[in-house]
Formats: C-alpha cells, structure tokens, sequence
C-alpha cells in the first residue's frame, strides 16, 4: 500500500470509529448549511465573505461558516435532539503551523449533559480512537495557581498588567480576558504540552464565550493534546437573551479593535426564542486530533 | 529599524531589554476564542542566556545591526584579544569577559566568527574544531588505544582535555569545541 492510501484509510478508519461510536449512542448526524447570511460574531475569529449571484442580477454576500455551532443550535430548538456533525469550517486571517484557513471539525450536542458529563463523553471517544493515555482534568484557576502561582479569578486589569510586566511581556491590553489569554499561552501552555491528554475547565467568566456563567466561572472547558487546543465546550446558554447579550458584547468588542462588523444573526435569534434545550455542546478539531493517533 | 510579528524567522536579530538578540524559536498561537500571539525564543547574544516571550501579533520590536564577520585572531596583551577582518584589515578588540570560552581554543593566526552589533565586537565563536598542542600530561601506558579510559592533558592555550593514555607532551591533538572533547591527533 503507498503511503499516500495508509494515510487516508488511517483516516478514514478514525471517522467510522467517530461515526459508530455516535450512531451506538442514538446521536443523529446531521448536515448544516456551511453557506450563511452573517458573519460571526466571535471578536478573534473572522469569516471568509463569498459573493454569490452576481451574473443573475441578484448578488449577495455570504459568509463561509466558522463552524456550524448555530445552524445546530438551530436544529435543536426545534427538537432535533443529540446530534452530531463532522464539517469543513473555513476562517479569515489564520496561519501557522498549527493553523489554517479551511480544517475539518467534529461538532456534537448532548440533551441534558452538564460540562462535566460532556468531558467524559470525550473520555470515552478519545479510548475509541486510541488514545488510552491517562486523562488529566484541571480548572483554568488551579492551572494558573499550580503552574504560574497566580489567583486568576481575582486578579484584575491592573494586576494581570503588572503580572505580564514582571514577566518582561507587553501589558497594553483593553481587556481582562486578553491578558488572561496572554499569559496562559505564555506560562501554562509550555507545562501542559507534557501533559498527553489535559481538559481545563470553568474558565473565567470573562472568557465565557457562549457558555453558562455561574459565579465567578463559566461552564466551558478545553481540550489540550500535549498542549495543543484541539476542544472548546460548553454548557450552553439557553435564552435568546442571553444570546443577544453576548454578540451584542462580540460586536463591541469587534468594533473597538476596528475589525469589521455586521448585525447579529437574527434569524438564530428568532428559533432561540423557544429557548435551547438544557445541553452541552463542542467542536474538536479532527486534524489535530487525527496528528497526535498514529498509524 | 522595526520588525512585526508577522516578519519573525529564526536567526532575526532583535533588541530586548536593551541586549541584542536572536530568535531561535517563532511559534504562531491563535486559541480557538482568543487573540493569536507569536510565542518566541530568543538567545541573548551577550550573556547567551535563553528568554521566552509572547507577542500578540501585529506587535513589533527594534531591529538589532548584527553582524557576523569571518576574522582572525592576531594576539592577546593579556586585557583585550585583537582580531583583525581580513578584507579591509580593520582590528576590533574583545574584552576577556566577551570572549567567552574561545579563550581556551584559539591560537594566533586562526579564522574564527566574530559578532558586531553596531560596529562593537560581542562575542566570538572559535572554529568547530582546533588544533592545540599537549604541553603537560602524565606519561601514557603502552599498549593502549584510543577510547579506553584517558587522562588530563593541559593544551598550548590553557584548556585541559580528557585525552587517550597513548598522547604524550609536544603531540598535537584536534579538540571539538562544542564539547571540549578530544577528537583524534592531528
């Protein structure tokens, strides 16, 4: 066999694992429109524009997805229940090595599943898949007390500034969630890259995303592979409130670092009137997963 | 002159905390929710030491005017080392402090890298491999062959190197100067 077909049937083995362990659990798959009418919303993630129809006299602007995150949600407003989707996703403005403008995603939402319920359904995908390492859970506050000796959720602007200073780091950042993310990149990344399997969970509310927010923390987790981000996940918001309230903080955000704007995606806003179900949802990254499972 | 995040590349010299300095690792970070910062490893090229930093793109630092020049080692008046750049025969003087370890390998006449940065000597890296001559050791065993044991020898520049018992004094041996390591007789 050249190498060429064991990477692919390598690959293809992995996505049958993921459908089967799936379908065995009565999750529906499911297919979304990757073609939308608005942007996302997301401050640090940028959507591809595609003009379309320009030769009929009827043009118009749409958007790749960034991921198909709300097209689901969509879905289970309606009473879809458990679904999962494997897609390509496709964002402006990525590079490096571990990064790129087009990357297939594993989107899965589960009715009634708390965070922690969710971390564990991936436990048992990732033992499917092969990984078998031992799996290591830790909140964002002890990774920064443990790895950085820094009390995370009580430090503010000003104290995570002088941190990033003392460390000989740029402190000029507009936002408490900015620095935070500085410096877990900068001191916690490098020590749980020797970690092979680490979920960080109950990030700071700050950093909530689309996320339940309870006290100090929001119910959202991510999944490192010797430290890489391959996982983001959260309890979801249920509210079309709650919704509006957080692109409305997006867009803010979006529009004080002079990136480019659009409205909120009323559509989504108009199914989620009926409310979300309780349920936990997350995107992984096949690629980078796939990289870390060898032939 | 400044260098963005987006133009980092292994060995761009940069200013840091007032030093020069080279960057030995550029690592793009974009998290899934946040800003993407460039997670950089320098090498100070005046103490050696390593440093770790984390830029979010688009930040950018002073370009440092460093440059490596070929230049040969003339002689030492026991304060300052003279090196001299063989093209335009210009004499530049380190100090026994920016020498380094290079003070155990050269010898006059040898071509060894030099460091400017703006015009001022650093530092000096000395040829991979020298040739130095045994001035002391202890007399060796017959019989033996290299790669059994050894023995301290003192070289013509100072430096003792772990050589094999069949080297005597006067012989001249080839030394690595990554390892300080004996690597055969010249």
């Amino acid at each position: 066999m050249s190498e060429v077909k064991k990477t692919l049937v390598h690959y293809q083995d992995l996505i049958i694992k993921i459908r089967e362990f799936f379908y065995s659990r009565k999750v529906t798959e499911v297919k979304t429109p990757s073609l939308l009418f608005s942007p996302t919303t997301d401050v640090y993630i940028d959507s591809i524009e595609v003009k379309v129809n320009r030769d009929i006299s009827r043009p118009t602007d749409l958007y790749l997805h960034t991921s198909p995150e709300l097209e689901m949600k969509r879905l289970l407003s309606k009473g879809s229940g458990d679904i999962f989707q494997i897609c390509q996703v496709y964002r402006d403005n990525e590079y490096g090595s571990n990064n790129s403008n087009e990357f297939t995603m594993l989107e899965f939402y589960r009715i009634d599943f708390d965070m922690h319920s969710l971390v564990n359904e991936i436990t048992d995908l990732l033992k499917v898949l092969g990984k078998t390492d031992a799996i290591t859970k830790i909140s964002y506050a002890q990774a920064f007390s443990e790895f950085g000796n820094i009390d995370i959720l009580d430090a503010d602007l000003e104290d995570l500034k002088k941190i990033a200073n003392s460390l000989g780091l740029n402190s000029d950042y507009d936002w408490v969630e900015d620095l935070q993310t500085l410096l877990f990149v900068h001191l916690i990344e490098p020590k749980i890259n020797q970690i092979p399997i680490c979920f960080i969970y109950d990030y700071p509310k700050e950093q909530s995303a689309l996320a339940k927010i309870e006290g100090p923390i929001a119910h959202r987790f991510e999944l490192y592979l010797n430290g890489i981000e391959v996982a983001n996940g959260y309890e979801e918001i249920q509210s079309a409130d709650e919704y509006r309230d957080r692109f409305n903080n997006e867009l803010y955000k979006r529009e004080k670092i002079s990136k480019k704007n659009s409205l909120v995606d009323e559509g989504f806003l108009r199914d989620m009137n009926a409310g979300l179900p309780h349920c936990s949802g997350v995107a992984i990254g096949i690629e980078r997963l796939f990289s870390t499972i060898s032939l | 002159m400044n260098y963005s995040t987006s133009q980092f590349k292994n060995g761009l010299k940069l200013i840091l905390d007032g030093n020069p300095c080279s960057i030995v690792n550029n690592e793009i970070v974009k998290p899934g929710k946040g800003q993407a910062f460039n997670r950089v490893k320098f090498k100070d090229l005046i103490t050696g030491k390593t440093l770790e930093k984390t830029y979010k793109s688009g930040e950018s630092l002073e370009g440092a005017d460093v440059m490596e020049l070929e230049m040969q080692y003339l002689y030492s008046d026991g304060e300052q080392w003279h090196f001299m750049e063989p093209e335009s025969f210009e004499q530049f003087d380190l100090s026994e402090e920016s020498m380094g370890n290079a003070i155990d390998y050269l010898v006059e006449q040898d071509i060894c890298i030099v460091t400017l940065w703006n015009n001022n000597p650093i530092t000096v890296v000395p040829p991979i491999q020298v040739i130095l001559e045994v001035i002391d050791t202890d007399p060796g065993l017959k019989g033996d062959t290299a790669g059994t044991g050894g023995k301290p020898a003192t070289l013509n520049t100072g430096v003792v190197v772990q050589v094999p018992l069949f080297v005597g004094i006067g012989d001249k041996v080839k030394v690595d100067t990554r390892t300080n390591e004996y690597s055969g007789r010249a």
